[in-house]
């Protein structure tokens, strides 16, 4: 059986072209610049060829186009793999796809690309922004879809659009359904993840200049909400990782950093703690923030043998995770196992000589360890300077700055601190993270990338490790006061964020607008992209018991309700058999016959009753087929008079 | 018969019975929950291939943005379906009427489609019988008609079968279809064929049966154009000029009345007969001559005109066929 030959209609077409637009602009600012004139320049092209004024690509011009597209990615990226340049491919692979549509499945695939392509984005960006232009993607897209299966009817070119949009709406109900409920799974296996360059944050070295250039930026690096106080911003120090490794220059993790323990190390558990849920902006890396001493809450994050939390994988979306903060804990205070013992006491051989004989010089004359610190405090309290711009250190970096330049950004200190405790005979290590965070009125604590700090903890016998951080005493305001309110004058702060409306915080309506952006922000990220974490509590506060089959009876029971809407209208002008004025006069017609002794069949035809009724009645004939076909036209017909003169015939029959 | 095809005709035996007991033929049909079928289409399972794809990409990445919308896609599949079964529900089907054909041309079918309950916009119904090709009608308004050309390859009456009506309304993921069975038949005449008639001495009757045998094909005059006649004979001419689609008659001068006689080809059997009849018949009623037909045990009064014509032809197309 031959079908008629498949054209996409001019309709289809467009909203094809709209969907391409609008999928893949969102997502330009994550891929090379040039992907926008490729996308150009396909939809000039498709346009053209629908006008007839240029040919659809020849094969060979086709492959040159995929050959030059896949050498401009390589350019771009230098290979193929990891996210941009797989999306980017399939970016490219949608633009050419526009270019030979010529069947109902180029067409499809074309489609099928947009939903991918519009979805994908979310892997670049979950914010609400990101989510309302995925949404305009699919609508797009599905209305290229409805305007591909549809005639153009009355040239209504937003026909499709209508109807898509009134089918996602339709899709809203049910989807929350199954965002709340469907279970999630863990990663089933490695996927390439977002360039790390593209990411402001923390890396796992320290050389000096890392921190001071991340101050640049006014990014938010997490937001914390307390089950409780907010604790004083003195004891808000945010630990990320320890390094234990020193070069010279450079610090980085140890060997011990890298391992975690199963159990968690040993704590002591006492005093008062804080809980608090942290929603931590995509790092690209898999380390978590949290204060001393911590006790991770949420499934799946584990304490390494720093007193550090760790994910699993790697953050490349934002995540939430709770933590309860033992404040008056003890790090390693039993004692410290020997390899770690090692590792924060190595120097590197003959790196900062001068720095290593005034230590030990020093620690000679000091009765404790305790007196020793606050001499090395002191001495960073009189003589130095916090600043944003420290001048160049050479190769011995600790020693230039400590007898040289005496002037640097918080990790200059703890780079020297912690040098200068080993030295001396301390077990040290350098601490990166966050310290302190903006407190919004909304009771939560936005924590940004210029808050970002370096601090030492020194291990002290029958103490465990114990928190200095030098910067407190060169800079006291540094750690009472954010780095905003402490160099607000100086021109390099935010130079990486033109735009943030932090810059405008003293004017007050801007200032109100931010705080309340930001607050819609993060009940985002903490109710909608954090949701994997309350909803196994949710469920088991709904079923009392989560097993397969009351998962099942819950889906199915709100996935209907869902669904009782569209249900309702799709189904109601048949369920109900409404009857018209016609069906109305018809049946009085039956029943009129019925009591002159012709009852009409069930299932009989209105022509084969009017026949049989004729003969049975051959003085009603004229009139019986009359009504019929009254009645017939009545359905068929396009007359609106018929109807009238059917209810006429009817009831002249009956006199 | 291999194991595969004989299981293959198996099914099909106990498809057609199980249709014929769910969807019996009907005078009008009205379609509803007993009568539509309802599948992921082709392009439908491909979309699920794209949301698996999209929950595989969110699973593995820890995205609950994308989760949300695959969880999107998969609920407008749902929904779909809902749209897709609206577009062929309380959808009113009835054969208006079947045009008479000659055997080995196709015969037009006029289909009225209606509205049960509130008129909506119905989109992209493909209309098809077996071996006509489809034909794709939208219905904005409360009715519309459409046609189809079934083919009619013999003699007898038309049963242009089951009707199925299927949609891929609105996004393509579904095939929503219907085999439904709307009482109707046409006539189909006997193919005509050129034949000797031999000059039969007969003697009875008014008119004097002379023939004139042969003789090359005079322009008789316009008539017309009836579906099913040649396309050789329409007279293109007028159809230009906007007078309708006409075809040319031609016949031999014959200019009295006779007897179209079924002992008139003798030696040929039945169906060949016929035809040579039926093309007979056409020749002189197109010459416009009085004439009438002999067929075993029937025969006609003598007569000329499109209505003699016509009844004519139904005897020769119903000679001895079973109702």
């Amino acid at each position: 059986m031959a079908t008629p030959p498949w054209q996409l209609s001019r309709h289809g077409t467009l909203w094809i072209l709209i969907g391409f637009a609008v999928a893949v602009a969102p997502l330009l600012r994550h891929l090379p610049p040039w992907l926008a004139a490729v996308g150009a320049i396909a939809m000039l092209w498709r346009i053209q060829i629908y006008r007839g004024r240029w040919g659809a690509p020849g094969r060979w011009l086709k492959l040159a186009l995929v050959a030059l597209g896949g050498a401009g990615l390589l350019l771009s990226f230098g290979g193929l793999a990891g996210l941009e340049p797989m999306v980017s491919l399939l970016v490219i692979a949608y633009a050419l796809k526009l270019l030979e549509m010529h069947g109902r499945r180029d067409a499809l695939v074309a489609i099928y690309l947009g939903f991918f392509v519009a979805v994908v984005q979310g892997l670049f960006d979950q914010g609400i922004t990101t989510a309302l232009q995925v949404l305009a993607g699919v609508v797009a897209v599905s209305a290229g879809l409805a305007g591909a299966n549809q005639r153009d009817l009355h040239g209504r070119p937003g026909r499709p659009l209508a109807s898509a949009a009134i089918l996602v709406a339709q899709a809203l109900p049910l989807m929350l359904v199954l965002f709340l409920l469907m279970p999630r799974l863990g990663p089933l296996w490695d996927v390439p993840t977002p360039g790390r360059s593209a990411i402001t944050g923390m890396g796992d070295t320290v050389a000096p200049g890392d921190i001071t250039r991340l101050s640049r930026s006014a990014g938010i690096a997490f937001r914390v909400r307390f089950e409780g106080e907010i604790p004083p911003r003195g004891q808000l120090y945010w630990r990320g990782l320890t390094l234990s490794q020193f070069d010279g220059r450079r610090w980085s993790r140890g060997p011990s950093g890298e391992t975690a323990r199963a159990s968690g190390p040993a704590q002591r558990r006492d005093g008062g703690f804080s809980d608090y849920s942290v929603t931590l902006e995509r790092t690209g890396t898999d380390w978590l923030y949290a204060l001393a001493v911590p006790e991770p809450l949420s499934r799946g994050v584990g304490v390494k043998s720093d007193y550090t939390l760790v994910n699993p994988a790697p953050v490349h979306a934002r995540m939430g995770y709770r933590a309860r903060a033992w404040h008056a804990g003890a790090m390693d205070a039993a004692g410290l196992a020997p390899g770690i013992r090692a590792e924060t006491m190595a120097l590197p051989a003959g790196s900062n000589p001068r720095t290593v004989a005034t230590a030990r010089a020093w620690a000679r004359e000091a009765p404790s360890p305790e007196a020793l610190i606050d001499r090395v405090l002191q001495l960073f309290n009189r003589q130095f300077v916090y600043t944003l711009e420290p001048a160049r250190l050479g190769r011995h970096g600790v020693d230039d700055f400590l007898w040289t330049t005496r002037e640097g950004f918080c990790e200059h200190f703890a780079s020297a601190f912690t040098l200068f405790m080993r030295a001396a005979g301390i077990p040290a290590r350098v601490v990166v993270g966050y310290q302190g965070g903006e407190a919004h009125p909304e009771g939560y604590l936005i924590v940004r990338h210029y808050d970002a700090h370096a601090w030492a903890e020194v291990w002290l016998d029958g103490r465990g490790w114990v928190r200095v951080d030098p910067t407190a005493a060169v800079a006291p305001e540094r750690i009472r006061m954010s780095l905003v309110d402490l160099f607000a004058a100086e021109d390099g702060l935010f130079a990486d964020s033109p735009l943030s409306l932090v810059r405008f915080r003293d004017v007050g309506w801007i200032n109100q607008l931010r705080l309340r952006m930001d607050a819609v922000e993060y009940a985002w990220g903490r109710w909608v992209l954090g949701y994997d974490d309350v909803q196994l509590d949710l469920l088991a506060r709904l079923l009392g018991r989560v097993d397969a089959g009351r998962m099942a009876l819950l889906l199915l029971a709100a996935g209907l309700l869902a669904l009782a809407p569209v249900l309702a209208i799709a189904l109601w002008p048949t369920r109900r058999h409404p009857r018209d004025g016609a069906d109305r006069a018809y049946l009085r017609f039956c029943t009129r016959m019925a009591s002159l002794g012709v009852a009409r069949r069930p299932g009989e035809g209105v022509r084969d009753f009017a026949e049989r009724a004729a003969r049975a009645r051959p003085e009603l004939a004229a009139s019986i087929r009359a009504i019929s076909l009254c009645y017939e036209k009545s359905r068929y017909g396009r007359g609106g008079d018929q109807v009238r003169q059917l209810r006429r015939r009817v009831a002249s029959l009956r006199g | 018969m291999t194991p595969l095809a004989w299981l293959r005709s198996r099914y099909q035996r106990w498809f057609h019975g199980w249709l014929a007991r769910r969807i019996p033929e009907e005078q009008e049909v009205v379609l509803n929950r007993r009568r539509i079928f309802i599948l992921p289409s082709r392009a439908g399972f491909a979309f699920l291939g794209v949301v698996a794809l999209l929950w595989l990409v969110a699973t593995n990445y820890q995205n609950n943005l994308v989760f949300a919308f695959a969880a999107l896609l998969a609920s407008m599949f749902v929904v779909a379906i809902f749209h897709s079964y609206a577009n062929l529900s309380g959808l009113r089907l009835r054969v208006e009427q079947v045009d008479p054909a000659f055997a080995g041309h196709r015969a037009r079918v006029v289909i009225a489609l209606g509205q049960q309950g509130r008129p909506r916009l119905r989109d992209e119904l493909t209309l098809s019988f077996p071996g006509a090709s489809p034909v794709v009608a939208t219905l904005p308004g409360a009715a519309a008609s459409t046609e189809l050309f079934v083919p009619a390859p013999r003699r007898g009456w038309l049963r242009p079968g089951r009707l199925t009506v299927e949609s891929h309304y609105p996004l393509g993921l579904f095939r929503v279809w219907t085999h439904v069975l709307p009482a109707c038949k046409g006539i189909v005449y006997p193919r005509p064929i050129r034949g000797e008639p031999l000059a039969l001495g007969d003697g009875g009757g008014e008119g004097e049966a002379r023939l004139v045998a042969g003789g090359s094909e005079d322009f008789i005059g316009l008539d017309k154009y009836r579906p099913g006649e040649s396309l050789n004979r329409v007279a293109w001419k007028h159809q230009a000029q906007g007078r309708g689609m006409l075809s040319k008659q031609f016949g031999e001068s014959i200019s009295r009345s006779l007897w179209l006689d079924w002992r008139a080809f003798p030696g040929l059997d039945r169906e060949a007969r016929l035809s040579r009849l039926c093309q007979w018949l056409l020749t002189v009623s197109a010459a416009d001559e009085v004439y009438g037909l002999r067929l075993p045990g029937v025969e006609t009064e003598l007569a000329r005109g499109p209505a003699h014509r016509d009844r004519l032809l139904a005897l020769l197309a119903l000679f001895e066929v079973a109702d």
